[in-house]
């Protein structure tokens, strides 16, 4: 097994990938619609933020990027996507709450975390930044203030 | 020793490629060393050291995409985890993807939901130790975009090895928005049948192999409603009790859950009903209820909500979908749960200058009414009826930001657990909960968080208290130290304490810790694990590339 494994990494290094490309995954709406996440447009920087109605961080991290949302659109034109990684426990309760909060971004939701997994999350709050469908930058966690230098990567990757 | 190299070598190969963007993956790591305390027990010496972990390799190649998933329990595996985690280093899962515009081939391990997983749902969770991918083969074909086909083949994974049951099934889905070009209407609609097929020695001739489910499913929205409604039939199955599979004692099963919300900005409203009949599926009928939650074929969470914090985790409801005639009859359970969410305006005498959120959650859980056959094992249950109260939690969430540097969040539950019917233990619980954090920023990124809880009762362990207190310096470097503590239990007193600190720079999390786990129940996701009550030092890494 282990040789079959090293034939493996050879076998990856000797082609050349294609990069970090956003996957070819359909995920539905608030509305039910289907969302190709590949044909997403991106040409401006894009950040998903993966979250869940059950994890207190991500609904602190999404209120505070609620906040900010119409200067830093004022200022960079950046996009928020929040990727709801709840289950069909709590799947019912996110359009409510996200109405409830008053969100101003688009919701996906991410049923069985195919999303999640393709971009290689472990664990949320998780969020990338995508531009021009590549993903630039990625950070996991949550902490009061980390909006500031979330804010600092978005123009960064506007420029 | 020389696993673990292997394994650092791959790491840092595959942390080199990933420079340029050759490939992606992930790397999570658990770690304890279990030390001996009077409270929660003693370890020898072999035992003390503990690891999980787990290396996730992607490649995509055009419309290729390949993936390895290698794990490592070495020394052994973290304390409850299951038995068949038992190699200390091996390939877990692998699969191969071919993905075009109307059609995903995928051979090896591979993930899947139909509907909302009533009937069938394959995941992972590794903080769980859940992963019951199935190894075999999946076909995609979107014919168009408005029709969704589904066909599977496979065996659950079991740890290193696979179950000797096997799962077939088809689901479809139809988008009639899409096919109609319907406006401000959403029309879903879905189908599936699923095939659980196993062999069992020692059975009589007619016994069949096969366990059919069958499930139907529709959901519509327009304007600011929602609803859904999803039922699933199961075939007559054995009874599993006793350790033994009684193949006289067949039982069908069946399920059914509506889901209605209205929102609009600034409210929300949403109510589930679920009623659940001799459900429990899984691929081998001889591992029912297992502990380790292995071979699950559908997934039925627990409909109440998940609470975050630790005194309201004591105390968690879990799904009853199970029949069982001993030691109390049982046949499923029936219930609903109701969720508000409401925006108090800034501005106004109650909003303050930032606004108010508040939301409410009520949940009632109750068994089957049903007449029990103890003889010849079989049950007739009512459709709307209600037997004995297994759980109900009434609670409310304040959130409330006073200015721009100090936010509070308030939380009040009140609930009722049957500990009798749901942990086939003695005893009933009422308790109430109290629960005030409140975050202050210092600095633009550095904040202080504190958070008292109590809970009050009189069953079981008594009253609890607990507090957290929480520093962030950076974006990136965190301290915390909590406590619990159940003050008033005659037979011992513990507090369950717990401190550590994590960095994080950018997709890579290091967090340790060092403390006293509460025994019981860890639920992720309506899912649960038993784990006891250990004191040790925990490392936890994280890393995405």
């Amino acid at each position: 097994m282990k040789n079959l494994l090293i034939y493996f990494i050879f076998l990856v290094n000797t082609i050349a990938f294609t990069q970090n490309k956003l996957p070819q995954i359909i995920l539905k709406n608030l509305e039910g619609a289907n969302i190709n996440i590949s044909k997403i447009e991106t040409n401006n920087v894009t950040v998903f933020s993966f979250w869940a109605t059950w994890c207190v961080p991500c609904i602190n991290e999404l209120e505070a990027i609620n906040e900010e949302y119409s200067d830093w659109k004022n200022e960079t034109n950046v996009e928020i996507i929040a990727v709801s990684i709840d289950d069909s426990r709590t799947s019912s309760r996110v359009k409510p709450l996200v109405n409830g909060m008053g969100w101003e971004f688009p919701v996906l939701f991410d049923l069985n975390q195919e999303f999640k997994r393709a971009v290689n999350a472990t664990s949320i709050p998780y969020l990338i930044i995508v531009k021009n469908n590549t993903i630039v930058y990625s950070h996991a966690g949550y902490t009061p203030g980390s909006e500031v230098e979330l804010f600092k990567k978005i123009k960064q990757y506007t420029h | 020793m020389k696993n673990l190299l292997f394994l650092i070598a791959l790491l840092v190969l595959f942390k080199a490629n990933s420079q340029k963007n050759w490939l992606s993956g992930n790397f999570t790591s658990f770690s304890q060393y279990y030390v001996d305390d009077k409270r929660t027990g003693n370890f020898s010496k072999e035992d003390r050291f503990r690891s999980n972990n787990y290396l996730k390799l992607d490649a995509n190649f055009n419309k290729f995409t390949f993936g390895v998933q290698i794990e490592g329990y070495a020394p052994q595996p973290i304390l409850s985890f299951s038995p068949s985690f038992d190699k200390q280093i091996d390939v877990a899962t692998y699969f191969v993807k071919y993905q075009s515009k109307q059609l995903d081939l995928t051979a090896g391990y591979f993930y899947e939901q139909f509907g909302s997983g009533l009937i069938f749902r394959s995941w992972e969770d590794q903080q769980l130790g859940l992963n019951n991918a199935l190894r075999g083969g999946k076909i995609i074909y979107k014919p168009h975009s408005y029709l969704k086909i589904i066909g599977l083949y496979g065996k659950h994974r079991v740890g290193f090895d696979v179950s000797n049951g096997e799962i077939y099934g088809v689901d479809t889905e139809f988008n009639f928005t899409e096919a109609l070009n319907i406006e401000n209407t959403t029309l879903n609609l879905g189908f599936s049948i699923l095939n659980r097929s196993q062999k069992v020695e020692n059975t009589p001739a007619n016994f069949k192999k096969n366990t059919y489910a069958y499930s139907g499913r529709v959901s519509i929205s327009k304007n600011d409603f929602y609803s859904a409604i999803e039922y699933v039939l199961k075939d007559a199955d054995a009874l599993f009790e006793f350790g033994t599979l009684n193949t006289e004692a067949l039982s069908k099963g069946n399920a059914l859950l509506i889901n209605s919300s209205y929102s609009k900005k600034g409210f929300g409203v949403n109510a589930s009903f679920r009623r659940l009949e001799n459900m429990s599926f899984y691929s081998d009928r001889e591992v029912d209820g297992n502990i380790d939650n292995e071979q699950l074929v559908n997934y039925l969470p627990s409909l109440t909500k998940q609470h975050d914090y630790g005194l309201a985790s004591i105390y968690v409801y879990q799904t009853q979908s199970r029949l069982s005639y001993n030691p109390f009859r049982k046949a499923g359970e029936i219930g609903s749960q109701i969720d508000v969410f409401y925006r108090l305006k800034k501005g106004t005498l109650l909003g303050g200058k930032y606004g108010t959120k508040l939301a409410l959650n009520f949940s009632t859980w109750y068994g089957l009414d049903a007449e029990f056959d103890n003889e010849n094992r079989v049950f007739d249950a009512k459709f709307l009826s209600f037997g004995k109260k297994y759980y109900t939690d009434f609670n409310i969430e304040i959130r409330k930001k006073w200015s721009k540097k100090w936010s509070s969040i308030f939380t009040y539950i009140n609930l009722f657990y049957n500990k009798k019917y749901i942990e086939e233990r003695s005893g009933k619980v009422n308790a109430s909960i109290v629960i005030a954090e409140t975050t202050y920023k210092i600095l633009p990124t550095k904040s202080i968080r504190i958070e008292v809880q109590h809970l009050w009762t009189n069953d079981d362990r008594k009253n609890w208290m607990a507090g957290t207190l929480e520093l962030n310096l950076s974006s990136k470097i965190s301290f915390f130290v909590t406590d619990l503590y159940n003050y008033e239990n005659d037979i011992i007193k513990t507090h369950f304490y717990n401190f550590g600190g994590s960095y994080t720079k950018n997709s890579t999390r290091i967090a340790i810790n060092y403390g006293r786990q509460r025994g019981g129940l860890v639920c992720i996701g309506g899912v649960c694990r038993i784990v006891p009550e250990s004191t040790g030092l925990g490392l936890s890494i994280n890393t995405s590339f």
